[in-house]
Order: structure tokens, then sequence, then C-alpha cells
């Protein structure tokens, strides 16, 4: 378990940046604890929150001090559509950071995102970039639109694209750009796989994974309470000796990122 | 002004943590000073562990929503050794809030057993948990049941050294049958309510939405039938009755301690906001101080003849007999 401090807190909306795609980056100022690449937040309103439960969200960016951090968020309910329609000045609370991050120990992870699933791989980008060795960044969506973010990522990373009606690099799913940078060499055996995105995506990459035997790490969007381990709400089924024979983790603790062997079904 | 008092159990004020919504406080414990809440209720334990129901388990609804987490825990050995002297490190030696253990068996053997352990360990308190949704495994609920209920609870009473509370479900015709019949069993308190088994369905795909089917309805949507409940015991029952639902503000509490709580829980809130409780607690001396009274003094009140209104005159006494 991480020792970081965790918060509750009330920040101000610097501006809502319009990514495309019906995507936003959401930038809130500091202070901003420090936050791993995969960790995330519980996200609501400071005032007329529509739903009841907060929403979590991985940190999309953080200003090296700290002073502003921001969320790469799509309106799709009401929750997601307050959180968009808020002005500049408005309040947003903060609960976090929470959860584990992605292995902090593989050097040049091969990161596939789909969708809003790029929201944990700025970080990780901007970490590897300040070392000098960039990472692979392969990048789905169904077409050039669902790209969002693409801009904030192309100076930071290798970006590859992959778009199902090739409006923009590879014309297919990302797990066919996977398999054709293997073929060309730019993805090799022992590369280890970080990978977040909508479920059936997730799932084809973990079983692409295993049939080349990658090992793949998988930031998981669970249905969450709480985000802070008192729920017990957002539980996956999972298989493996850190988890002591308990057929069941919390997502908001343990995870949100498994390795894909851990997870059952 | 926020003192209470649960029979002998003093609190240090009304706001408790509702069971299974804030872990064992431990938890959520760098988000806010939990010393300064009342108490803290802890997830159900069970005498073995329990894995608890197949995901989903949570769906948020209007107002509210719903779970079927299925009492989840590692078992009684584990909580003793592992989550009770976390829980006794936030009770700050006593000076802090109360720690109350809520207890969940399957038979009476298993409340019984609890009981002793757990009372052994020096907790301050027992909430006996006869009313989860999400368990029943083709059993009868406990609380469903004023003979059983009583059974249990005398059972638990017997062995007992701490104050019980006895946690009731509101699934029931008449909640104030069940609560007399927990007093009859020597309850030194009523916990009420407990979630209302509801359902969600996606209907694209045919099926309930929660793994189990069903689940428990909490939060702001059970506020009114929760208050309608404690008004009803509290009418019924001479043991204190602690107030629980959809609590999420002082005002909130003040409601429940109007309609005869003497303490009041604090749940599905504590999942959206963790420093609720002792948000509320800092609302609730400014509401009394503004007000001028006193937890004790409001407490039950609805069930009392309307007070004059302040700064009203009494016809016929002229200046200065504003009350």
């Amino acid at each position: 378990m991480l020792a970081r401090p965790m918060e509750s807190r009330v920040h101000r909306l610097l501006r809502c940046r319009d990514l495309g795609g019906g995507s936003f980056a959401l930038e809130v100022d500091g202070p901003i604890p420090p936050t791993a690449p995969g960790q995330f937040y519980m996200l609501r309103t400071e005032h007329r929150w529509p739903v009841q439960l907060p929403r979590p969200f991985s940190l999309y960016d953080r200003a090296p001090d700290g002073s502003w951090g921001s969320f790469l968020v799509k309106p799709v309910g009401e929750g997601t559509r307050a959180l968009c329609s808020l002005s500049p000045g408005d309040g947003v609370v903060l609960n976090g950071p929470l959860g584990q991050p992605f292995p902090r120990d593989v050097a040049d992870p091969v990161c596939v995102a789909g969708g809003v699933g790029l929201a944990p791989f700025l970080l990780l980008a901007r970490e590897a970039k300040a070392k000098g060795a960039p990472v692979r960044l392969l990048f789905g969506g169904r077409n050039r639109a669902a790209l969002a973010g693409l801009e904030d990522l192309e100076p930071l990373a290798r970006v590859h694209t992959s778009t199902d009606d090739g409006s923009h690099g590879f014309r297919g799913m990302v797990t066919g750009l996977l398999e054709d940078m293997l073929q060309k060499g730019e993805v090799r055996a022992g590369d280890v796989v970080f990978c977040c995105g909508p479920d059936p995506m997730m799932h084809a990459v973990a079983k692409l994974c295993e049939k080349l035997g990658l090992r793949c790490f998988l930031s998981l969007e669970t249905y969450m309470a709480c985000g802070y381990g008192v729920c017990n709400g957002c539980s996956v089924r999972v298989q493996g000796a850190r988890f002591k024979g308990w057929p069941y983790s919390k997502t908001c603790m343990e995870g949100p990122v498994y390795e894909s062997c851990e997870l059952v079904n | 002004m926020l003192q209470t008092t649960l029979g002998s159990l003093r609190l240090q004020n009304p706001i408790l943590s509702a069971s299974g919504t804030f872990g064992s406080g431990w938890e959520g414990r760098q988000f806010s000073d939990l010393g300064r809440t009342g108490g803290l209720v802890s997830k159900t334990v069970t005498v073995l562990p329990r894995h608890g129901n197949p995901p989903p388990r949570i769906q948020e609804t209007p107002a509210g929503m719903l779970n079927s987490i299925g009492l989840e825990n590692k078992g009684a050995d584990w909580f003793l050794a592992d989550t009770l002297p976390k829980m006794k490190q936030l009770a700050a030696g006593g000076a802090g809030p109360r720690i109350v253990i809520n207890i969940g068996g399957e038979s009476i053997d298993e409340f019984v057993q609890l009981a002793e352990r757990f009372s052994a360990a020096g907790v301050d308190a027992l909430e006996v948990n006869l009313s989860c949704p999400n368990v029943q495994e083709g059993r009868l609920l406990f609380s469903t049941e004023p003979r059983l209920t009583e059974q249990a609870v005398r059972a638990v009473k017997r062995v007992a050294t701490v104050p019980v509370f006895a946690k009731l479900s509101p699934n029931v015709t008449d909640v104030t049958v069940i609560a007399k019949a927990a007093e009859q069993g020597g309850a030194d308190g009523i916990t009420a309510i407990n979630t209302l088994i509801g359902m969600a369905i996606d209907w694209r795909k045919r099926r309930p939405i929660l793994g189990r089917g069903i689940g428990g309805l909490s939060g702001p949507a059970i506020k009114p039938v929760a208050l309608r409940m404690v008004h009803d015991i509290a009418r019924t029952v001479r043991i204190p009755v602690i107030g629980v639902g959809g609590v999420r503000s002082a005002d909130d509490v003040l409601e429940f301690v109007c309609a005869g709580a003497r303490a009041v829980q604090v749940g599905t809130a504590m999942f959206t906001d963790p420093t609720l409780m002792v948000r509320i607690v800092d609302d609730l001396r400014e509401r009394l101080a503004a007000a001028g009274t006193t937890i004790d003094e409001l407490c039950g009140s609805v069930h009392r003849p309307v007070p004059p209104a302040p700064g009203a005159c009494q016809p016929d006494q002229g200046r200065g007999a504003c009350v």
C-alpha cells in the first residue's frame, strides 16, 4: 500500500478544455498531491451534484509542483455532464489519490489506450520523457475524433494510433496495431503491456497478450460508491497469491490496476 | 449541548457511522478527525469469513443506491486480531468516539459466540444485525419475526457485558411489534432502520442489474421512511432509539432527534463525503446554539405538545413576557 496522503478538498475549476470527440480536460487548481500513473480521485461538483455518489477518474495531468491537475472526462451521464458544465471558479471536490498505480519497475512499457482510457498514460509518458526514454503509446478509437487528447500525448510519447475507419493511423482495432508492431519488431517478447480502455477492448488486449506471451496490466473502470475501501461495492473476481485465497478484490484499494492473469473471466 | 446517552453509554455527540458504510473507520481516518465523532460502528462481523455476493454489487438509484454486498468480511478471528486494535486507536482511550461492533449471525448460537468474544475484547457496545437483506439464504430474517428477535436479543443479552442495540429491518408490516420484541428481549436500544429491499433492472439485457438480483436501498430516498419508523418506535418503547436512513446534514439529524432518536448514524452519505460526520458535528453545534436548545431537549419533541414559538408574546402579559 502506498503511504500517500489521501485528502478530501474543494478545488476551483481553472478551465474545461475541449479535447474534441466529446471529451474534456477538467483543469483544477492545486494543491494536487503527488500521484502515480494509474491512481485515481473521486470527483463531484461542490454544489448541485445531481447524483449521490462521486465518480472515479484517473489523474490525467499534474503540474510538477502540484499547483494544478486535470482529469479526462467524457460527459455520458448526469454526473459527468454536471462536471463538464462547470464554469471557471466553480468548486470540484476531490478525494484522493486512491488506489494502486501501474507497476513502477517496468522500464519501457507498451501503453495501450482506448478512448478516455488514455487518462492514466499522460503522467506516465511525462515521467518517461523526463528520464529521456519516451514510452510507446498505442492509442485506438472508432475514428479520429475519438482520439481525444492525442495532441497532448504526441510531444511526450512515441504514439501509434489506430482507428476503426482508418481516419487516423492503423486501420482496425488497437489489437491489430499491437500485432502489427510485433511483426515489425517495434514490440518484442519480454515487453510488458499497460492497458486502459473500454472493457471489450481490454478483454481483447489481455487475450492477445496471453497468446503472445506478454505480461499485461489492466486499469479497470469499475462502478464504485466510496473509492476508499469501505463500501465493498467495487469488488471484482480475482485469483492469485497476493489475494491469499480470497475470491474478490476491491478495485479501489488493490486495483484499479491488475495483472490480466489475476482477473477471473 | 451535543452530549447524549444511549442507556449507560455516554457519547460526546450523537453522530455515529452506520454499519457497512465506513468500514472500521480506519480506512477513512486520513480524511478527517474521527476523534470528534460520537461513535464508530463497524461493518458487520460474522463468526466465519464471508466472501460476499457476486458483482455487480451496487447500483445508484434516484436519490439513493442499492447494495448487495452480502456481508463480505474476514470473520471474527481476523477482526479481533487486525481491525479492533485499529478501532481502539481511533477511540483514543475513551476520549473519542465509542466503538460499536455490529455482529451478524445465521443462528442464535453464532450471535452468542460473537457477543461473548466482543464483550470480552472491551468494545463499548454491540449492535446486533438482525436485518441484513442480502444474506437470507432461504431462511427467515430474525427481524421479520418478533419471536426470533426477542430470542436472539435475549440470548445476546445473557452473555454481553456491554450495551446491546438491535438493528431492525424496515421490511415488515409493523416495525413497532419487532421493536417491542427487542425491548422485551432486553435490548438496551434500537437502531432503525436497515435498508429497504429493492431491485434495478437492465431491460436491454432483460436481467436484474445486481449480481444477486435484489439489494438494499439506502440514501436520501429512504429518509422519510426511516423518520416515520423512528417516530413510531420511539413512541412504543422506553429504550433509546438510534436513527439511521438517508442522513446528509445536521438538519436531517435534528429531524431524527425530534422524531425520538437519541443518536443518529450517517451511512450512504459517507461514500460521497468521507469528512461528513465531523462536518455535521460542527453544523449541529451551530444549529443548536442558534436555536438555544440541546439534543436532550429536542429529543422526541414531536411527541410532546407544540411549545410557543420563540419570541412569541403571550397574550395579556405585556412587554417582557416573551418566551
